[in-house]
């Protein structure tokens, strides 16, 4: 009456349904509640499973039921190993996970069940698409090495960028010049190995590629994991600094690495020098030597002016913006930007744009050298 | 519809070839003739300025050296077409290349590109030229509108001791040298006077010169020139050329001060309504609330551009809305585009004289500018543009303040 595989999962049935019921009665609290709701739910799987099986019998076929030489199960070409219903219910358990955890990995999760099922459905029907084994796996392949081979290569490459990236975010700055030249290394003789070692078998090739290839992702996990080296922020150029309000320290290390020169020298509203003797003046392009002490600037657009040092000291272009109401209503500051300090000879762009015009302002808008008493450039915006 | 009243056309309804023939030829003198047409303002072959007259020496040289290369090429083509036409007689003797004739056929169209190149690579440089310059001008485009910013101190003589800014209309000295600064807010525009001088873009970030110069008083119109966006067609500009007497008034009336419309008068509620509609984007000069807090617009809050047009004196200029709807009246209008030289200052330093005054355009834009010009000015749609209007949007103006409102502005000049 009962096929053999029915015996099996009728006796997981009875199994999981005792074990419930001894689990349920002998551990108490939160532990025990999910315990046996687990159990309970295996015991109801099981059940199922049994039920089915019972229905159909195991798939056996009566021995005088006609055609029964290519109906019976034992007639059908044997199926191969399939890993896509693991996989699926891997995916199916991620976005369980990930419905309360992490959105993304509930994303991962549905593209992982998608790829599987489409993979796990194209198998099934390969394989009993002819007699012949040999055929079916070469109509699978067809079908699907189009799109696993890119995709496969895809997520291997993202992978390697991935760890990587966490592991140069995560080592010392100067250990990663060597990190590079060592990885590169290493990469450049395996190579050279495999080239000159023409005998090697597929299997040690890409057993060694594997081994690399897990190394490096266990490394950047574990990178990642740890999280990033702390970035130290340097001081930029601020409203403090171009006023000169900023600490000396700060404004030592904004001067610090400043450039001195400058490639682009084109669309400049106008060219400002600060001559040997401090003395600061414009010249507008294209009116040749004329020395303007004013610049009229139109206003809700970015304009350049190039800032040439000829005086014996380091200086900078400092450019006031204004000064608005802040928006309690409470008198607000002036606002400034500024080049970093240019060395005699040097050369420096100051990009500044003034969205309103002079009359919106209470403090006038204009271009002065900190350090240099007496000397300014009118900016006017009309 | 039946069967039988379909129009069918068979061979017999056909014109004959000779029909046909005729009608084409018709077309093609048409088209040809439209080239003769003498009210055509922007005609690039009508310089009127050194640098325009530098671009047309090079051009016109270049014009007949390719239309005689192409009358050639072409005769050639419909002789052989001919000549040769299949008539079913036998294949002639073929040859494989004609060294002789091939050299010759590279080494005259070289001769010819480099007779070119000389000139052009000469007169491209000449144009470059800033040395000379003797008044700046800054020039920046936006959708879609030209405004103007006039530098401080001399212009060809002329001392401008305040910035000066202005729309539509460039007002420039005559024979001086002018740099135009331009430049954009928003999208890359391009800057074209085809009387006076070649194109220039404004590109965003960045400021390109370009020399301007006019022999003789007038005014030269031009049009954006790249495309850039719904109302490209409509973002027009005019050169306006005066005499040194002339432009020495006109930036004097440019600076004078602002004169309130008289009290309880229909322009000087208009001056309200103004202020309570449009200061947020328009700033006039001197404008001053009832406290006597100068009214000072913001535009970069409300406009993509950041800037909308000052209409401090829009009553000087002849056409409104990226000058592009005349309110001037026909007649005037035509006597002060065919005025040259002599007589051309004094008629445009009168302004738009309520005798010229042709309100039409303005009630209308004043009433629906969405309407008028396309622009993405909707005020239920500026997601896209954080909250900003690109382009004039509608005030929902009611009849009343749109008269006192024309009765303000007719009084900016």
């Amino acid at each position: 009456m009962f096929t053999t595989g029915s015996k099996l999962f009728v006796g997981a049935t009875v199994l999981s349904t005792v074990g419930a019921i001894v689990f349920g009665a002998s551990v108490g609290g939160p532990t025990g509640t999910l315990g046996t709701i687990g159990l309970i739910s295996v015991a109801i799987a099981f059940g199922f499973l049994a039920g089915i099986n019972f229905f159909t019998r195991d798939g056996n076929v009566p021995a005088m039921e006609p055609g029964v030489e290519v109906n019976a199960a034992a007639a059908q070409p044997p199926v191969g190993r399939s890993m896509w219903p693991l996989v699926t219910a891997v995916g199916v358990g991620g976005m369980a996970i990930g419905a309360v955890s992490k959105p993304v990995v509930f994303k991962v999760s549905v593209i992982l069940v998608l790829a599987a099922v489409v993979e796990w459905m194209i198998q099934g029907w390969s394989e009993r698409a002819s007699s012949d084994r040999a055929y079916n796996d070469s109509l699978r392949k067809r079908l699907l090495h189009p799109l696993e081979f890119p995709i496969l290569a895809s997520v291997i490459a993202a992978l390697v960028i991935y760890s990587f990236s966490r592991i140069m975010l995560t080592i010392d700055k100067d250990a990663g010049r060597w990190v590079f030249i060592i990885i590169g290394a290493v990469i450049t003789i395996v190579g050279f190995v495999f080239a000159a070692k023409r005998g090697m078998s597929k299997g040690t090739a890409g057993g060694i590629v594997a081994v690399g290839l897990l190394a490096l992702v266990g490394v950047g996990v574990a990178s990642a994991v740890s999280g990033q080296r702390t970035i130290e922020e340097h001081p930029h150029i601020t409203t403090a600094v171009c006023l000169g309000t900023a600490s000396e320290a700060e404004i030592e290390e904004v001067d610090a690495k400043g450039s001195q020169t400058v490639a682009a020298k084109s669309s400049v509203i106008a060219n400002v020098y600060l001559d040997e003797t401090e003395h600061l003046f414009a010249l507008n392009g294209g009116i040749g030597t004329v020395e303007y002490q004013e610049i009229t600037v139109p206003r809700s657009t970015d304009v350049h002016v190039l800032f040439h040092n000829d005086s014996a000291e380091p200086r900078r272009l400092t450019v006031h913006l204004g000064t608005f109401p802040a928006a309690d209503g409470t008198a607000g500051s002036e606002i400034a930007d500024c080049t970093t300090a240019i060395e005699e000879g040097g050369e420096a762009f100051l990009t500044f744009r003034l969205d309103k015009s002079q009359a919106a302002s209470s403090t006038p808008y204009r271009l002065t050298v900190p350090g240099v008493e007496g000397q300014e450039i009118k900016l006017l915006v009309p | 519809m039946d069967r039988s009243e379909k129009t069918v056309t068979t061979l017999g309804d056909m014109p004959s070839p000779r029909r046909r023939w005729t009608r084409a030829a018709l077309v093609g003198l048409g088209l040809v003739l439209a080239g003769c047409a003498k009210d055509a303002p922007q005609d690039y072959f009508q310089p009127k300025g050194p640098n325009a007259q530098k671009i047309d020496d090079l051009q016109r040289p270049v014009f007949y050296i390719a239309a005689i290369v192409g009358v050639v090429v072409l005769g050639a083509v419909g002789y052989i077409v001919f000549k040769f036409k299949d008539r079913g007689q036998d294949i002639p003797e073929q040859s494989h290349g004609n060294p002789k004739l091939e050299i010759a056929l590279t080494i005259l169209p070289a001769i010819i590109l480099a007779g070119i190149a000389v000139p052009t690579v000469i007169t491209v440089f000449d144009l470059d030229r800033k040395d000379d310059t003797e008044c700046i001008i800054n020039v920046t485009g936006q959708q879609w509108w030209w405004e103007y910013d006039y530098a401080t101190g001399d212009c060809g003589g002329v001392n401008i001791p305040e910035p000066i800014v202005t729309s539509g209309e460039l007002v420039i000295p005559v024979d001086t040298p002018v740099l135009l600064r331009i430049t954009s807010r928003d999208v890359i525009h391009s800057y074209w006077i085809p009387a006076l001088n070649g194109k220039r873009d404004a590109v965003p970030g960045r400021l390109h010169t370009l020399r301007m110069q006019a022999d003789e008083a007038g005014l030269y119109t031009g049009q954006c020139t790249e495309f850039c966006g719904l109302s490209h067609a409509r973002m027009r500009q005019a050169a306006v050329a005066l005499d040194q007497a002339d432009f020495q008034s006109w930036v004097d009336n440019q600076l004078e001060p602002y004169v309130a419309p008289e009290a309880d008068s229909l322009a000087a509620t208009g001056e309200g309504t103004f202020i309570a509609n449009c200061s947020k984007c328009h700033q006039v000069n001197g404008i001053a609330n009832a406290d006597g807090t100068p009214v000072l617009s913001d535009p970069d809050l409300y406009v993509v551009s950041g800037v909308a047009p000052n209409l401090t004196n829009l009553l000087t200029r002849t056409a409104i809305a990226g000058w592009t709807f005349d309110i001037l009246t026909e007649e005037c209008r035509t006597t002060l585009w065919e005025t040259k030289g002599e007589g051309f200052g004094e008629l445009y330093l009168q302004g738009v004289t309520p005798e010229c005054f042709d309100e039409v355009a303005l009630r209308e834009w004043l009433r629906n500018p969405t309407g008028m010009k396309p622009m993405f000015a909707d005020a239920t749609n500026l997601e896209s543009t954080g909250g900003k209007y690109r382009g004039m949007p509608n005030l929902n103006l009611t009849e009343d303040q749109i008269d006192q409102l024309i009765a303000f502005l007719i009084e900016r000049k």
